[in-house]
């Protein structure tokens, strides 16, 4: 199957959910999806570099979370939005992955932080479905 | 979902108030109570709000009930236009119900100019408005701390920025708590989160948040707009802003460690975004700690906005173009107050406080009032100013609502109706409009939101505040 991603109705925030066949593939979906929202329609042309970024968490929820506040803590530091990722290492506490994004002028405001509200990942026929609400 | 799908019954116990009793689920500690009439009710009902009332209602150590504002509308955790209060010395706290946006808030500016007199200007100073306001990083100068400067700012707010002509006396003197909250301390706030704060001192954000230019349109109670100082045809500007990367990264930080260390202090919860701790542990302590200098970081915000903005009128309007601090409120917040003897911590995510007259953190200026409280509505609605009043202390821990309210997801309203049309209908009302894009505009448009007029009255005819003016908006900027 093929990692997928689609934004749900919530009042005032946002809600992604994700189908991917493993952690590395969800991860990466989630990533593409938070680049997605940051863009806001933009499409700018110049790549920045690609960077290693890893991180643990407590439990794989957890990590879907605080990857998300990663990339959202670099988008905004180096005014980047990431766009290509190269999962290396998926557990369910930890992650390490190769990230690849455009360079923006001003820092992306859109999403402010990855929340736990109403956070789930299952697995559910062999994939892992997971949503998580973005405060935007 | 309907009340038989949720298996409980709410219970109506004035035109303006709905309780869900204690018994409608096994975990809760309090009944959750909602400022509503019929139409607000229903509204209420339409998203997960009710839902995450109940979950407040189970955190440890809260007292009386958990309160839903008629803004409310579902969040993460808590709703937006949630209260809670909780015992100080068994009770938690929670950063999720304070919000990510720490110290969002309102400031009300005031100009001794009537909308007549600005009127010919008002499209290039709407427009000077949008170039000198950042959304996101700050342009450096004035504005610009290092790690020191910044770690001073986090501890005292605003009144650093009096050092650097960027603030008054009289601009501290009109902030809640003098824009200062005492129990900040720098060292509880991470690098990673002054990393990102160190630019965005004057900086809007995006999302909901503006500068709008507006004309008292109408005056409700005379004697409490003259302690104001407001009065009809005059020429105001409302700023709506938080705390910024800094306090996003606050929040991030501290629900992640409050996750982890809950099971120490055998705590379980129906959502991990309620993570908590108790007050008095020390990771509550560090975290309010942190709260409090994120709260201090927005106030200081608003004032670099504010001077900002001061900037933009005096070129427009030389001397004439005074802007005056009415006043500044926060409405996500976690504060401790006294309430019968007892401490509590008071978490309002989306909810103003509203003292009355009665108490001492109200300016002395506005002592027979009440504090003034914000009212925001949306682009092309109007915005309301009220007067706090005594009996909310009682009914709702001194708190208001906090804004119209959302009713519309942002993808519903970009279905609902285009940024170019938007744009057009507020033109059309003769509302100037700079926005970042078509779909920000087309997110926020009034129809997202809940009629504020409506939330108004029933704060009014709750006893919560009374409405003193209505603004007009006449120019928005939005982040």
């Amino acid at each position: 199957m093929t990692a997928r991603h689609e934004f749900l109705e919530h009042t005032s925030e946002t809600v992604v959910r994700l189908t991917a066949p493993s952690l590395s593939a969800l991860l990466a979906e989630a990533g593409r999806a938070l680049g997605e929202l940051e863009l806001r329609g933009r499409s700018p042309r110049e790549r920045g570099p690609w960077r290693e970024v890893a991180l643990r968490s407590p439990d794989r929820a957890a990590l879907l979370v605080d990857w998300l506040n990663e990339l959202l803590f670099i988008a905004e530091r180096e005014r980047w939005i990431p766009t290509e990722f190269a999962v290396l290492e998926a557990e369910e506490d930890h992650v390490r992955a190769r990230v690849r994004g455009v360079r923006v002028a001003e820092p992306p405001t859109f999403v402010k932080a990855a929340t736990m509200g109403g956070l789930r990942l299952t697995e559910v026929g062999g994939a892992l479905l997971a949503e998580v609400t973005l405060d935007v | 979902m309907s009340e038989a799908a949720r298996g409980w019954t709410a219970r109506r116990v004035d035109p303006q108030l709905v309780e869900i009793p204690r018994s409608a689920r096994a975990d809760m500690r309090v009944p959750a109570r909602v400022f509503a009439d019929e139409q607000l009710w229903q509204q209420i009902q339409r998203d997960r709000s009710l839902e995450q009332l109940v979950n407040v209602a189970t955190l440890p150590g809260i007292v009386e009930a958990a309160y839903a504002m008629p803004d409310a509308h579902e969040g993460y955790g808590f709703p937006v236009g949630g209260v809670a209060a909780f015992r100080a010395d068994e009770g938690v706290i929670s950063p999720g119900g304070v919000g990510y946006d720490i110290n969002c808030g309102v400031r009300l500016l005031a100009s001794d100019l009537t909308a007549g007199e600005a009127q010919a200007k008002l499209e290039p100073l709407v427009h000077d408005l949008a170039r000198t306001v950042p959304a996101g990083a700050g342009r450096g100068g004035s504005l610009a701390f290092d790690e020191a400067a910044l770690d001073r700012l986090l501890a005292r707010g605003p009144a650093l920025m009096a050092e650097r002509a960027l603030a008054t006396a009289e601009d501290l003197a009109f902030t809640e708590a003098g824009g200062r909250l005492a129990a900040a301390d720098p060292a509880a706030v991470s690098p990673r989160a002054k990393q990102r704060g160190r630019e965005q001192v004057g900086t809007l954000g995006s999302g909901n948040h503006f500068v709008e230019v507006q004309v008292v349109d109408r005056v409700f109670d005379k004697a409490a707009a003259e302690l104001y100082r407001l009065f009809e045809g005059q020429l105001v500007v409302l700023i709506h802003t938080g705390s910024r990367g800094l306090g996003h990264q606050v929040c991030t930080d501290y629900v992640r460690e409050m996750d982890r260390v809950m099971p120490r202090y055998g705590i379980t919860l129906p959502d991990r975004q309620l993570a908590c701790a108790p007050f008095a542990s020390p990771e509550g302590t560090r975290y309010f700690a942190a709260m409090c200098a994120a709260a201090n970081f927005a106030w200081a915000n608003r004032q670099g906005i504010t001077h900002l903005v001061r900037q933009v009128f005096s070129r427009r309007f030389g001397d004439a173009g005074r802007l005056r601090v009415v006043y500044d409120v926060c409405h996500n917040i976690a504060k401790v107050e006294e309430y019968a003897g007892r401490r509590l911590v008071v978490h309002r995510k989306g909810a103003t406080r509203a003292f009355g007259p009665a108490s001492p953190e109200t300016p002395a200026p506005y002592r027979e009032a009440g504090q003034p409280v914000f009212i925001p509505g949306s682009m092309g609605t109007a915005s309301y100013v009220l007067a706090g009043a005594d009996a909310a202390l009682e009914r709702s821990f001194g708190s208001a609502c906090h804004g119209a309210g959302r009713a519309m997801s942002r993808g519903a309203a970009k279905r609902a109706r285009s940024g170019h049309d938007v744009r057009r209908d507020l033109e059309e009302q003769g509302i100037l409009v700079a926005c970042p894009g078509a779909a920000e505009l087309a997110e926020e448009q009034p129809a997202a939101y809940k009629d504020v007029e409506r939330v108004v009255e029933v704060v009014h005819r709750a006893g919560l505040a009374r409405q003193v003016a209505r603004l007009r908006p006449l120019g928005v900027v939005k982040g």
